[in-house]
C-alpha cells in the first residue's frame, strides 16, 4: 500500500492543470493515474482547433492544448502512470488499480477525482429498429478516424447537435464521406453556433431541428434510418416520416459524466447533472474527496475545465492544512430557466465561481442571483444558450450568513 | 441586403447583422468587438477558414499524427489543401509545431504537427 | 468439389444444435454442425430470459414438462461440468386478484404433477422479504428456478462438442437435401456434405428445413417479444425473477428477470411474426413494455435502460386448429436417418440436454452407438478478472501481465480475456462472439470505450484488416477502409 497525499484519477485536462496547481502551491506528493497510454485525456482526440482561445490567446488544436501541460508535468517530474486503471475507491480515499505489473493500492490524504464522462447511448435513447454495423457515437467515430486510421463510413447521418456530432459532420467531410444531414430533437441546436457555421454550414450540411430517428433498418450494415419531426412533447409528427439511405449512423445525444468510481466511495451525485454535489471548494460530500472538469459537470469550453481544476486544487490545499472546516450551508437552486448550477453549496465565506447552463435560448437577459429575495448579483446578456455554459464570479461579501441562493434568467 | 453571420473568432459567437451593399459592409450589428467586423469583411471578400486533418507517419507509436495549418486559408483551397495532404507521409519522431508541408496548395499557409509522435523500433 | 463425409450432421448452432453435438460426441461419430451465421447462438438463443424453467405451466406428459423437470433437476451438475455461470435464483409469480390466483393454484397443480418440488404459495410480506421490489399482492415461489447466461450455455456446449470432436461449420447455410443415393448430400455454404443422419435443429426455420428433408405438413408460428435490458444499478433491486400471473393458457406476459450478470432484463411481450430474421425493435411495443415491467419491477426508470432487443419464440401449432402444440422429436420410418425436431421454443434452453439425449436415443433405436473414451465432459470457459478476490486478480496478473490490462471499464474486462476470446476453440471472429464470450460492450457505455481497443486487438491478433472485421452477420463491415492509405513503401 502506497501513501500518497493526492491521487488525480484521470490524466486529461482537468487532472492535469489540477496537479499543475496542486505542485505550484507546495502540494508535491501527487501522483495521476491514467488508464490510456499517454496523458491527455479526451483532447488527444479533439484534433481541431478553437481551444485555449481564452487562456492562451491562441486557437489551438486539442493535442496541443494538452501538451502545454504535460510539458509542465514533465519539467517539474510530477509523478504520472499511464495503462493503469482504477477500478476502486473508498469513502476513505483508498485506491485501488489494475496494471501489467499487478493491482496497485494506494492510501490517499486527498482524492481529486477528473474522468471526464462517457457518450449517451443509442440503447440508452431506445431507437427502435434493428442492430446492424454502422452506428457510432460520434466520440467513438472519432477516435477511430483520428486516433486509429480507420473509416467508420461513407454516406452518414447524424443525429444530434452536439458539439462533438458537428465537428464530426465536418471531419467525415473532409475525409471523403458524404454527410446527408444532422437531425436535433430540439428545436435549437445543441451545440456551439460557430460549430453550426464552421461545420455544418460552411459545407452545406442540412440542419433539421425538432427531428429525430425513428428507426433503423438494415440487417448487417446500416442500410438506412427513418427520420420524423416531433412535436412540443418530443412525440414523433404521424406524416412526416422520411427515409435516409445511408451506410452509417453518427449519435451525439449528450454526454454523461462517468461517477461510476464516485459512487463507489459513496460519492452524492446531483441528479441533475450526474455529476457530484459539490461545494465551493469542489469537495464532495465525502470530506477529502474533491472533483472537477466533465467528471463534475459537462463543460463546453476546455480553458473552463482547466480553471475549475485549479480552484479545485486550491480547494484540496486548504483541505489538506485544515483550513476548510467551515459549513458550507448555503445551498444554490435554479428555477426552470435553469438546468443547474455548479456548486450546489457554497460557504458564503469565500469568493467562488457559479457555473450554469440555461434551459432554452433567450435574448437581452439577465442572470439573477438572489438571496433572501434580494438580487444581490446579476449579468446581462445579449443571448443565451444551452450549449453554452455560464460562469459568474460571486464575491464572498455579497453573501449573507444565512439564506439559501436561488438563480434565475429574467428576459 | 441583410445578412446574418455567426462569428467564429472566439467563442462568445456574436449573431452579426450586417448591411452591405455591392459587398461593402455599411452598418452593422452584434458583435462585442471589433474582430467581429473584420470577421464580416473577410467573409464578404474571401471567407478564410483553418482546417485540422491527418497525416500518415511510419515507425511512430501512433499511425497518425494530427495536424492543423498554421493561419486558415480561402474556403475555396480547403479541398484542394486536403487532396496534397493526404498524399504526405512522414516519418517518427516528429514534435509540435513542426512543419510538414510549406504553403499547402500555394495558400502561403504551411502545415504545423500538433501532437508528438515518438518513434518506435 | 468433394463431399465432406460425417455420421451425423446436425443442422443449427442454436443451444439444442450444440447440446444435441455435445451429446452425440460422446459416441464414436463423425459429427458436423452446419450454422448459416457466424457463431453459435445467432437465433433465439441469445434472445431470451435466460431462465431455466420449473416446469409448472406445461401439460402433464408432455415432452416440455418432463424435459423441463429433468433438464432443472440436474443443471447444477451441467453448470460445474461445462463452467458455466448459473444461480438458482427461484422465481416468484405474483397475482393482484382473484383470476390471477386461480391461475396461480392452476399451475401449482401442474407443477406438481410435473414433479416440480417447493412450490408455495406466499403472501405479501413473504413475498417482499423474498424481494423487496416485486410487486404483487400475493405470489406462487417456484425454489427451483434460475437463471443463467444463454449464450455462455451455448457456447460451452458447443466448445465441449468441438473438444470431443465435433466439427462447426459456420457461413453454411443448408440450401438443398438430396438423398437419391441412401446417404444425405447437403449443400451447406460453398461445401457438399455427405451424411447418414441429418437432425434438424434450425430452429425458427425448422420447418424450412423439415420441407428439404421431404417432411411436409408442420407448421410454426412466430411469437415475437421485446425486451429491454437495465443497469446493473438496477439489478441491485432485483434478486428473482418476477412473473405476472399466468394467464388460463399458461401465457406470461412482461416479466422483470434478473440476469446471471447482474442486469434486469424487462420482458417480454408477446405479438405475432412471420419472418424469421425479425429481430427489430419498435416503437409501439416498446412504451406498453415500460408500463408492464413498471407493474413486476418498481425501481424501473429510465436512466437505468442501456438496450433492447427482441427474440421470436417459433411454437409448432396444428394446421388446422393453430392449437399450440408440445415440441416435436420424430423420426420416420420412410426417412430414416432423420431426426426431425419441430417447435423447440421455451423452455428450450432448460430442456437442451433432456432433447439431446432423446434425439440420441432415436439414433440409438437404429443403429449402435460405441462409447468414445477419451470424452470428456468437462469444458473451461475464460476466466474472469472481474468479480474474483483481490489475491486471485494478482495472481492472474502475475502469470499473465494481459490481465493487468482493463479493455472493458464498465465490465472489468481484461485483455487477457479479450485475447482468449478472439482465439476461442471454434474459430469465430466477430466483435459479437468477442461480446457473448467475455461481456465486453455490455456495459453502460455499450462499447464506447472498449470497441476501439477491441477492433485493434482482432487486427493485431489475426491479422487482419480493418475492412475484414465483423460485427455480427456476414456483411456486417465495421470500417470502409483507412483514413491515409499506407502506400508509401518503407
Amino acid at each position: 500500500m502506497q501513501h500518497k497525499q493526492v491521487i488525480i484519477i484521470g490524466g486529461g485536462p482537468a487532472g492535469l492543470a489540477a496537479a499543475l496547481e496542486l505542485y505550484h502551491n507546495g502540494v508535491t506528493d501527487i501522483l495521476i493515474l491514467e488508464r490510456e497510454k499517454h496523458l491527455g485525456g479526451i483532447l488527444r482526440q479533439c484534433i481541431h482547433d478553437g481551444f485555449g482561445l481564452l487562456r492562451f490567446k491562441e486557437s489551438l488544436s486539442g493535442p496541443e492544448y494538452a501538451q502545454r501541460f504535460i510539458d509542465e508535468i514533465d519539467r517539474l517530474h510530477i509523478p504520472y502512470l499511464t495503462d493503469v486503471t482504477v477500478i476502486d475507491i473508498t469513502a476513505d480515499k483508498k485506491v485501488l488499480a489494475v496494471s501489467k505489473q499487478g493491482l496497485l493500492e494506494f492510501q490517499a490524504e486527498a482524492l481529486a477525482l477528473t474522468m471526464g464522462c462517457r457518450e449517451r447511448t443509442r440503447g440508452a435513447i431506445s431507437i427502435p429498429g434493428t442492430r446492424p454495423a454502422g452506428i457510432y457515437t460520434a466520440g467513438v467515430a472519432q477516435s477511430y478516424i483520428n486516433l486509429a486510421n480507420t473509416m467508420p463510413g461513407k454516406n452518414v447521418v447524424i443525429l444530434g447537435s452536439g458539439d462533438i456530432g458537428l465537428i464530426m459532420a465536418r471531419r467525415l467531410t473532409l475525409e471523403g464521406a458524404q454527410v446527408k444531414a444532422v437531425f436535433e430533437l430540439q428545436p435549437y441546436p445543441s451545440g456551439l453556433p460557430r460549430n453550426i457555421a464552421q461545420c455544418l454550414n460552411d459545407y452545406d450540411i442540412p440542419l433539421f431541428l425538432s427531428h429525430t430517428v425513428i428507426d433503423i433498418k438494415g440487417r448487417s450494415r446500416l442500410e438506412g434510418v427513418t427520420v420524423a419531426a416531433v412535436d412540443e412533447n418530443f412525440a414523433p409528427i404521424p406524416g412526416t416520416e422520411k427515409d435516409y439511405p445511408c451506410d452509417t449512423l453518427i449519435l451525439s445525444v449528450g454526454l454523461i459524466p462517468e461517477n461510476e468510481l464516485s459512487l463507489q466511495a459513496g460519492v452524492e451525485l446531483d441528479q441533475r447533472t450526474k455529476g457530484a454535489l459539490v461545494d465551493d471548494s469542489y469537495q464532495t460530500s465525502r470530506p477529502g474527496i474533491f472533483v472537477a472538469g466533465n467528471v463534475l459537470q459537462v463543460h463546453d469550453l476546455v480553458d473552463f475545465v482547466s480553471a475549475e481544476a485549479e480552484k479545485m486544487a486550491l480547494g484540496i490545499v486548504a483541505y489538506l492544512h485544515s483550513d476548510s472546516s467551515q459549513s458550507t450551508h448555503l445551498t444554490i437552486r435554479g428555477d426552470a430557466s435553469i438546468t443547474h448550477t455548479v456548486p450546489q453549496r457554497v460557504s458564503g465565506k469565500k469568493d467562488f465561481i457559479l457555473s450554469l447552463r440555461p434551459s432554452r435560448p433567450a435574448q437581452n437577459c439577465a442572470v439573477q442571483i438572489c438571496q433572501n429575495e434580494r438580487v444581490i448579483a446579476t449579468q446581462t446578456f445579449r443571448k443565451v444558450l444551452p450549449a453554452e455554459m455560464i460562469q459568474i464570479p460571486v464575491a464572498a461579501n455579497l453573501l449573507a450568513e444565512a439564506g439559501d441562493l436561488e438563480v434565475r434568467i429574467a428576459c | 441586403m441583410l445578412k446574418k453571420y455567426t462569428c467564429i473568432i472566439c467563442p462568445i459567437g456574436c449573431d452579426i447583422e450586417a448591411t452591405v451593399e455591392q459587398d461593402r459592409i455599411v452598418a452593422i450589428t452584434g458583435n462585442s468587438c471589433p474582430k467581429g467586423i473584420d470577421y464580416v469583411s473577410q467573409e464578404l471578400a474571401n471567407p478564410l477558414r483553418n482546417i485540422a486533418t491527418s497525416v500518415l507517419i511510419q515507425n511512430g507509436d501512433l499511425p497518425l499524427v494530427s495536424v492543423r495549418l498554421d493561419r486558415p486559408i480561402p474556403k475555396a483551397e480547403i479541398f484542394p489543401a486536403m487532396t496534397e495532404i493526404k498524399q504526405l507521409c512522414v516519418t517518427a519522431p516528429v514534435q509540435i509545431g513542426q512543419i510538414l508541408l510549406q504553403n499547402v496548395a500555394g495558400t502561403g499557409a504551411n502545415l504545423l504537427v500538433t501532437k508528438p509522435v515518438r518513434a518506435t523500433g | 468439389m468433394k463431399d465432406q463425409l460425417y455420421d451425423v450432421v446436425i443442422i443449427g448452432a442454436g443451444v439444442i444444435g450444440s447440446a444435441v453435438a455435445r451429446e452425440l460426441s460422446r459416441y464414436r461419430l463423425r459429427i458436423a454442425v452446419l450454422e448459416k451465421e457466424l457463431d453459435v447462438a445467432c437465433g433465439n438463443s441469445s434472445r431470451n430470459t435466460g431462465v431455466l424453467h420449473g416446469g409448472f405451466t406445461y401439460r402433464p406428459g408432455s415432452l416440455k414438462a418432463e424435459c423441463t423437470v429433468e433438464g432443472n433437476r440436474e443443471f447444477d451438475q451441467v453448470a460445474k461440468e461445462l463452467d458455466v455461470p448459473f444461480k438458482r435464483s427461484g422465481k416468484v409469480v405474483v397475482g393482484f386478484n382473484d383470476e390471477d390466483m386461480r391461475n396461480i393454484l392452476k399451475f401449482k397443480q401442474i407443477g406438481e404433477t410435473n414433479g416440480v418440488r417447493g412450490l408455495e404459495i406466499i403472501d405479501k410480506d413473504r413475498l417482499y422479504r423474498i424481494d423487496a421490489s416485486a410487486g404483487g399482492e400475493f405470489a406462487m415461489y417456484s425454489p427451483d428456478s434460475g437463471i443463467l447466461n444463454p449464450m455462455q450455455y451455448t457456447i460451452a456446449l458447443a466448445e465441449n462438442a468441438h473438444a470431443n470432436g465435433a466439427d462447426f461449420f459456420f457461413a453454411s447455410e443448408v440450401t438443398a437435401i438430396d438423398n437419391s443415393t441412401g446417404r444425405y448430400r447437403i449443400s451447406a455454404g460453398d461445401k457438399c456434405f455427405s451424411s447418414r443422419w441429418v437432425i434438424n435443429c434450425a430452429g425458427m426455420n425448422c420447418v424450412a428445413i423439415s420441407e428439404m428433408l421431404g417432411i411436409s405438413g408442420h407448421q410454426v408460428k412466430g411469437f415475437k417479444g421485446e425486451y429491454f435490458v437495465l443497469d446493473k444499478k438496477a439489478g441491485q433491486y432485483l434478486n428473482i425473477p418476477v412473473y405476472p400471473a399466468p394467464n388460463a393458457k399458461g401465457g406470461f406476459s412482461t416479466h422483470a428477470t434478473p440476469t446471471i450478470d447482474g442486469n434486469v432484463l424487462i420482458g417480454p411481450d408477446s405479438y405475432l411474426t412471420d419472418d424469421p430474421d425479425d429481430f427489430a425493435a419498435t416503437r409501439e411495443h416498446m412504451q406498453g413494455l415500460i408500463e408492464d415491467g413498471a407493474k413486476m419491477f418498481k425501481h424501473i426508470k429510465r436512466d437505468f435502460f442501456i438496450r433492447n432487443f427482441a427474440g421470436t419464440r417459433w411454437k409448432r401449432v396444428d394446421p388446422d386448429t393453430g392449437e399450440i402444440l408440445d415440441f416435436l422429436i420424430e423420426t420416420r420410418t420412410d426417412k430414416p436417418g432423420i431426426v426431425n425436431l419441430i417447435g423447440i421454443e421455451s423452455p428450450g434452453l432448460t430442456c437442451a440436454l433432456p432433447i439431446a439425449r432423446r434425439v440420441v436415443g432415436k439414433i440409438r433405436d437404429r443403429e449402435q452407438l460405441a462409447p468414445k473414451p477419451s470424452f470428456n465432459p468437462v469444458r473451461r470457459g475464460i476466466t474472469p478478472f472481474a468479480g474474483q478476490p483481490r489475491e486471485r486478480q494478482q495472481a492472474l496478473i502475475n502469470a499473465d501481465p494481459n490481465y493487468g490490462e482493463i479493455v472493458c471499464r464498465c465490465e472489468t474486462i481484461t485483455k487477457a480475456e479479450i485475447l482468449s476470446a478472439i482465439n476461442n476453440p471454434l474459430g469465430v471472429v466477430t466483435v459479437t462472439g468477442i461480446k457473448n464470450r467475455t461481456r465486453a460492450t455490455m456495459g453502460r457505455c455499450q462499447g464506447g470505450y472498449c470497441e476501439t481497443r477491441i477492433a485493434a486487438l482482432i487486427q493485431e491478433t489475426l491479422g487482419s484488416k480493418e475492412t475484414e472485421i465483423r460485427y455480427q452477420h456476414a456483411g456486417s463491415y465495421l470500417f470502409t477502409g483507412k483514413v491515409r492509405e499506407d502506400d508509401h513503401a518503407a
